[in-house]
């Protein structure tokens, strides 16, 4: 792909994620990553090559379908991309809100996970009073609420401790043990380590698959 | 932290409880009234000023509106009126004498059907109508004055008015049926013209609303472009957006359509206290709104509620289909 009439940022781009495995993505800075995710939430279309997400081709694919193939999908975005004016615990609750349940149907799940994600005290506060831990946690709980089919995590442990780094990991692999495919960009290789999941090499525009 | 996987508490404090679900008519009413948390931020600064504009659109609808209806209701009693009358003008001639005509004239007129009464004016009855315009003890005896006759008939059975002016003129040489038509035409068509006019305002009061809803629609998504991806990304429709967008004009045009609405409603009542003393302006009378039209501006903040989420939501999904 390429952004307008510049470069194209990802070339010879080949490989193909199983339901329900955990990958991670890594590089230096500029390799692509972030654009690579973005083809995969659906937030930028492919200038050329093909993208198949759950058996559809999303480059072809009608633009009233999105919002489907977006819903099996939780992002959590690098700039966390949290919604200023509600609530944390309006935020997280926001994909559910989307698929239309009523409130009453998931308040007590949003809690939990609220507290499970340390935020059970600032569920009121709005986000731009959080520390940039707590939004990462926030956006976190947000993308994985809806048990997305696939999970899309943009530097998800940067803002974090090393030990909230890992109690972030373990909510990842809980929810990858009950199906949910994760894919996580991250400069952290300690958190590679630890996980010792298989890891998408991107240099240069070009993917290598290690592990 | 905690380190093992265990599930936290979830015995939070009941904070998240302020909005209890109520049901019924009146939870129906104040959600018009009070509006509900939306996704999207509301437009905030722009939200009091475009409540003042569609306040002052649906003052003058309003006016417009009961303007309308008081023309339409002024020329339905002149109709009523000035058709169930005519006017018969004897003048001299050589050949009859003024009271044969008028003799002969009656008489045919009581042969009509569809005449309820005819009255020969007298000297004084000429006196009665004349004096306003002339000055009292100005219509002197000698004064040629023509003969009039006063003729009622059925408006609903009128008689054949071409045939009744060629019968009296066979009688009656001097004899002129004046039907009132010609100025009833007129003040009619300057009334339907006033009618009209008053409608038109009201389309361009509609049509402006139209265009400051979509300009102000269009400014918010902009300014909130940033909640509107995140919200595409996390799998939101359009019609999810726009139900929350046009939630928010729902408000803002229910809310100015009320001011305007009691404004006009004070504008109407301060015709009546002052203009009570029957007034007229252009022969309408002046005396306010009458009291059967009041129901009828209600129209006005419902219709201004109803053009502005139309609006809206046009605007909004005619607007995201351009994004991804």
């Amino acid at each position: 792909m390429r952004y307008g009439m510049g470069p194209e940022v990802l070339r010879d781009v080949s490989f193909h994620l199983a339901p329900g495995s955990f990958h991670f993505l890594t590089g230096p800075s500029g390799a692509g990553k972030t654009s690579l995710l973005k083809l995969m939430f659906m937030a930028q279309r492919p200038s050329r090559g093909l993208i198949t997400m759950f058996g559809r081709d999303i480059a072809t694919l009608p633009r009233a379908e999105l919002p489907d193939l977006r819903r099996r999908v939780g992002v959590v975005f690098q700039e966390f991309r949290l919604l200023d004016h509600l609530t944390t615990y309006e935020n997280v609750a926001l994909p559910l809100r989307i698929q239309g349940r009523p409130e009453a149907s998931y308040r007590d799940d949003v809690r939990e996970l609220l507290a499970w994600v340390g935020l059970g005290e600032r569920m009121l506060a709005r986000p731009p009073t959080l520390s940039g831990g707590e939004k990462q946690r926030a956006a976190i709980a947000r993308a994985v609420v809806a048990q997305p089919d696939l999970l899309l995590a943009d530097e998800p442990t940067g803002n974090v401790d090393p030990e909230m780094g890992k109690r972030l990991l373990r909510l990842f692999m809980e929810l990858n043990r009950l199906g949910t495919s994760i894919l996580i960009a991250t400069h952290d290789h300690a958190l590679v380590e630890e996980a010792g999941a298989s890891e998408l090499v991107l240099k240069g525009g070009r993917l290598t698959i290690r592990g | 932290m905690a380190n093992s996987p265990a599930k936290p508490v979830a015995n939070e404090p009941a904070e998240l409880d302020d909005e209890p679900p109520r049901k019924g008519l009146m939870t129906k009413l104040s959600t018009l009234l009070v509006e509900t948390r939306s996704v999207m931020p509301s437009a905030g600064a722009t939200g009091l000023s475009l409540v003042l504009v569609i306040a002052a659109m649906c003052f003058l609808a309003s006016l417009a509106l009961g303007a309308a209806l008081s023309v339409s209701h002024v020329t339905s009693d002149w109709t009523r009126d000035l058709s169930g009358a005519l006017t018969i003008e004897v003048k001299q001639t050589d050949a009859m004498l003024p009271e044969e005509q008028i003799r002969a004239v009656l008489y045919v007129l009581s042969q009509s059907d569809g005449v309820l009464s005819a009255k020969a004016l007298d000297h004084e009855d000429m006196k009665t109508l004349l004096e306003p315009w002339l000055g009292t003890g100005n219509v002197t005896d000698d004064l040629p004055l023509p003969h009039l006759i006063d003729v009622r008939i059925d408006a609903s059975s009128p008689p054949d008015l071409d045939a009744l002016a060629q019968s009296i003129i066979a009688v009656a040489p001097g004899a002129v049926l004046d039907t009132h038509r010609q100025w009833q035409d007129q003040l009619m068509s300057a009334a339907r013209a006033a009618e009209w006019l008053a409608y038109a305002v009201l389309v361009v009061v509609a049509a402006t609303m139209v265009a400051i809803v979509t300009f102000a629609t269009r400014a918010g998504l902009s300014a909130n472009r940033e909640v509107v991806e995140v919200l595409h990304l996390t799998g939101a429709r359009d019609r999810f957006i726009a139900a929350e967008v046009q939630r928010h004009f729902l408000h803002l045009g229910f809310r100015g359509g009320m001011i305007g609405l009691v404004l006009s409603i004070a504008a109407f009542l301060a015709l009546t206290l002052q203009g009570g003393g029957g007034a007229t302006m252009f022969m309408m009378p002046l005396s306010g709104l009458r009291l059967e039209y009041y129901p009828a501006l209600l129209c006005v903040p419902l219709a201004a509620a109803l053009v502005s989420v139309l609006t809206a939501r046009i605007t909004v999904m005619r607007t995201l289909h351009r994004l991804l």
